[in-house]
């Protein structure tokens, strides 16, 4: 049987909680044994999602909170991240050209670009009232 | 986010210790232009120290390239970690911004 580790934690709707993301990440790296590079990549592309969640994905102004579940099985890690915000899938979205020149770049849909080019796989349910994504990474160990 | 700025003339130079990323992009942003706003033309960005990049940064850098152009100035990023730097190399920002190895290489070619 293979082992597998879950460790999740929940955040709350506002951009102070990119600091509580980064601390989670630094003791569930060391707890799953990611290396520094896979945590950089996991780090930025929760970033930009939770950025995205708490920007444009709650309608009213209350305290919503963000679950994160982080899961590790051989030499595949798993994350889950799920909001009860308006639907919205960020898959769907388009990545941007890519800019040649200063004067053609825009910066809209730069976060969902680098998500969907750091992970393996980006996936985008709707569950009931929740957004639920599932990314996927294999974790390349030297 | 540590920023520390050396001001030589139309030279401003920016060490950037940290993270850049929502939280702290503002800020940056702030500095950039308060340092245009007192006659810098020319700035190096620093990265040897910054630990992480998100997108927020990007736009940061990009908003203070466009505005440097402007002007007639000149941007000039130096010694990136190469994880951030995959994250210019991504957004493609590498092909229109100078990314060299050392802040001397990048002072000497101002």
């Amino acid at each position: 049987m293979t082992l597998q580790t879950c460790v999740s934690f929940e955040l709350k709707n506002s951009l102070g909680e990119l600091s509580t993301l980064c601390e989670k990440l630094e003791r569930i790296g060391e707890v799953l044994g990611i290396p520094r590079r896979l945590l950089f990549e996991i780090n930025l592309a929760l970033d930009e999602l939770f950025t995205n969640i708490i920007s444009y994905g709650f309608a009213d102004t209350s305290e919503h909170i963000i679950r994160v579940r982080i899961s590790a099985e051989n030499d595949l890690l798993t994350v889950v991240l799920e909001d009860d915000g308006i639907p919205f899938n960020p898959v769907e979205r388009l990545s941007p050209e890519l800019p040649c020149t200063l004067e053609e770049c825009k910066v809209g849909g730069l976060g969902i670009h680098l998500v969907k080019n750091l992970m393996d796989e980006v996936v985008y349910s709707r569950c009931g009232n929740k957004n639920v994504l599932t990314l996927k990474k294999t974790i390349e160990k030297n | 986010m540590e920023i520390i700025e050396e001001k030589r003339g139309e030279l401003s130079t920016f060490k950037l210790q940290g993270r850049l990323d929502s939280n702290t992009s503002q800020v940056f942003e702030k500095r950039i232009f308060d340092a245009m706003a007192d006659g810098t033309k020319n700035v190096v960005i620093d990265f040897k120290n910054l630990d992480y990049i998100s997108s927020a940064g990007l736009r940061v850098i990009l908003k203070a390239t466009k505005a440097l152009k402007r002007e007639n100035g000149k941007i000039l990023l130096c010694a990136m970690q190469d994880y951030v730097k995959e994250v210019f190399e991504i957004a493609g920002f590498d092909s229109f911004l100078p990314i060299v190895p050392t802040l001397d290489d990048a002072l000497k070619s101002m």
